[in-house]
């Protein structure tokens, strides 16, 4: 985790929402783990007309300069925290 | 307004890889929906904007982006309004 370029925290949460590992930024973030949770509980639902395949493989919440990229693996959610640089859009990647 | 939105959604659904698009007011209720896509999930799209928001309160809206292999759905909250809109990754 600590090698992803930009990356300034990460969090490892098993599927109850409990944080099994962090890092940087997000060191301990129990608060940001139950948001993230929620968030992820909430997108297994998203439009099944649209989307017939179950769930989603990727989750990303972009901001200005940074982003978190969160998916689930190995029956656990990994969180990345990351800055955003330049014209390397990571909404796209 | 419904004209003015109605317009909008027409311009997004035009857009090369867009399926579909929702829009959905502050309360969750929808305000308009194009092309693939229900309105069923006007709530939850509502509910995923305001989740999400939580997560920086003070950064502004953020956008969320939820992917699987071949489709991705991006929701943004602006003012009131929350929009939804579905992509082919591949188009």
């Amino acid at each position: 985790m600590e090698r992803i370029p930009g990356q300034t925290g990460h969090l490892l949460l098993n599927e109850e929402g409990a944080v099994l590992a962090s890092s940087g930024d997000l060191e301990n973030d129990e608060k940001s783990a139950v948001i993230i949770m929620g968030l992820m509980n909430l997108s297994s639902y998203v439009d099944k007309t649209a989307f017939p395949e179950e769930g989603f493989k990727k989750l990303s919440i972009t901001y200005d300069k940074h982003c978190y990229i969160i998916c689930l693996s190995n029956r656990k959610v990994h969180v990345v925290k990351k800055t955003i640089n330049g014209d390397n859009s990571n909404v796209a990647s | 307004m419904e004209k003015n939105l109605d317009r909008v959604m027409e311009e997004v659904v035009s857009q090369p890889g867009v399926f579909g698009c929702v829009f959905v007011d502050h309360q969750g209720l929808c305000l308009g929906a194009k092309g693939k896509a229900s309105t069923e999930s006007a709530g939850l799209i509502a509910a995923i904007a305001e989740q999400a928001a939580k997560l920086e309160p003070h950064s502004g809206a953020p956008i969320i982006a939820l992917e699987n292999d071949d489709k991705t759905c991006i929701i943004q909250r602006t003012g009131t309004i929350t929009g939804a809109i579905y992509k082919n990754k591949h188009s």
